[in-house]
């Protein structure tokens, strides 16, 4: 059994093989919502071009640093422990800032229960960063 | 929204008195990642269109480690209110964009790290984490939570000789992140 963390998102995938790290078209799916088909990686009817032949030759079967490359993903991978994590190039998250655009969020509150910015939408926020370290 | 990767830590400090705003965890520093959070306690104001009228900068509730941050926190709490109350802003969209904390891949690699040894700290495996604890801070030597908020992570005091010889590493390098120092009064602080 493997693991697979996308941002916050973290699911437990079949690894197929251990090196490259490896997992099912279903499990990949499953976790980042991107299917590897003939015609690339879609979610719903947007479609990445897959060039890499790693990604193109393997049957079922996703190499997810390759996928990581093709997506424009940064990923770490710990082979030895089964666990890859995937995230947003620092590209990717400069362009979003840039718009001056607060991002929506959703996180869990002292309870679990999850709490969202557009919750306060129409209201001036506060967003404060702390710790108890 | 608390940096922290262990909720009872944050609820000792979320209820010693009654709060009228919510606190949430976030475990992944993934909101922080959105904002650019590089430091705590730090601020992004948001307004009711859902823009950002203000970008991450360091924000005191008090002054109890004045002597360490060279900060009166008054500064930034005025500010605070009048845009509250006014909506007078002390940032401009341009000093805004200026002073946004954009990441470097080096640093998202270093969050990848941390997310994962987060993960096997909660499954005990603790040489795994360690290493990739300490992979994070070779990929993010100069972001205070992955340096300072790892201690925790591993049992280190975040105000012991590791965060000490942290702190001189990053004098050392320029004292890199929020570049506002909003309510600066002494400029020789070691912070």
């Amino acid at each position: 059994m493997g693991f697979l963390i996308d941002g916050s998102i973290r699911s437990n995938v079949d690894v197929i093989t251990p090196k490259p790290f490896s997992v099912s078209v279903a499990d990949f799916a499953a976790s980042t919502g991107w299917t590897l088909k003939p015609e690339g990686f879609c979610q719903g009817d947007v479609c990445v071009p897959v060039r890499d032949p790693k990604l193109q030759s393997a049957d079922g079967v996703v190499d997810v640093e390759a996928a990581a490359a093709t997506l424009g993903r940064v990923v770490v991978i710990d082979t030895e422990r089964g666990i890859a994590a995937l995230g947003d190039t620092a590209k990717h998250l400069a362009d979003q800032m840039n718009t001056l655009v607060a991002p929506d969020f959703t996180l869990p509150d002292l309870n679990g229960d999850p709490v969202s910015l557009h919750d306060f939408n129409r209201r001036k926020v506060l967003l404060l960063a702390w710790s108890s370290w | 929204m608390a940096l922290d990767a262990d909720v009872e830590a944050v609820r000792e400090w979320a209820t010693v008195e009654p709060l009228t705003f919510p606190v949430l965890i976030d475990r992944d520093m993934r909101v922080a990642e959105l904002y650019g959070f590089v430091n705590v306690p730090a601020s992004v104001w948001i307004d009711e269109e859902g823009r950002i009228v203000r970008p991450p900068d360091q924000a005191l509730g008090d002054d109890r480690f004045r002597n360490f941050t060279g900060v009166d926190s008054s500064v930034h709490h005025n500010h605070l209110r009048a845009w509250v109350r006014e909506g007078v802003r002390d940032i401009d969209d341009s000093r805004t964009l200026e002073h946004l904390q954009r990441p470097t891949d080096e640093l998202q690699r270093a969050r990848l790290h941390r997310r994962i040894a987060v993960e096997l700290l909660d499954r005990d495996t603790i040489d795994g984490a360690t290493q990739h604890l300490a992979a994070a801070e070779a990929l993010a030597p100069n972001d205070w939570t992955i340096r300072r908020g790892n201690l925790p992570l591993v049992g280190e005091d975040p105000f012991g000789p590791k965060f000490f010889a942290f702190v001189t590493e990053w004098n050392e390098a320029g004292r890199p992140g929020y570049q506002l120092s909003t309510g600066k009064v002494d400029a020789d602080s070691p912070l």
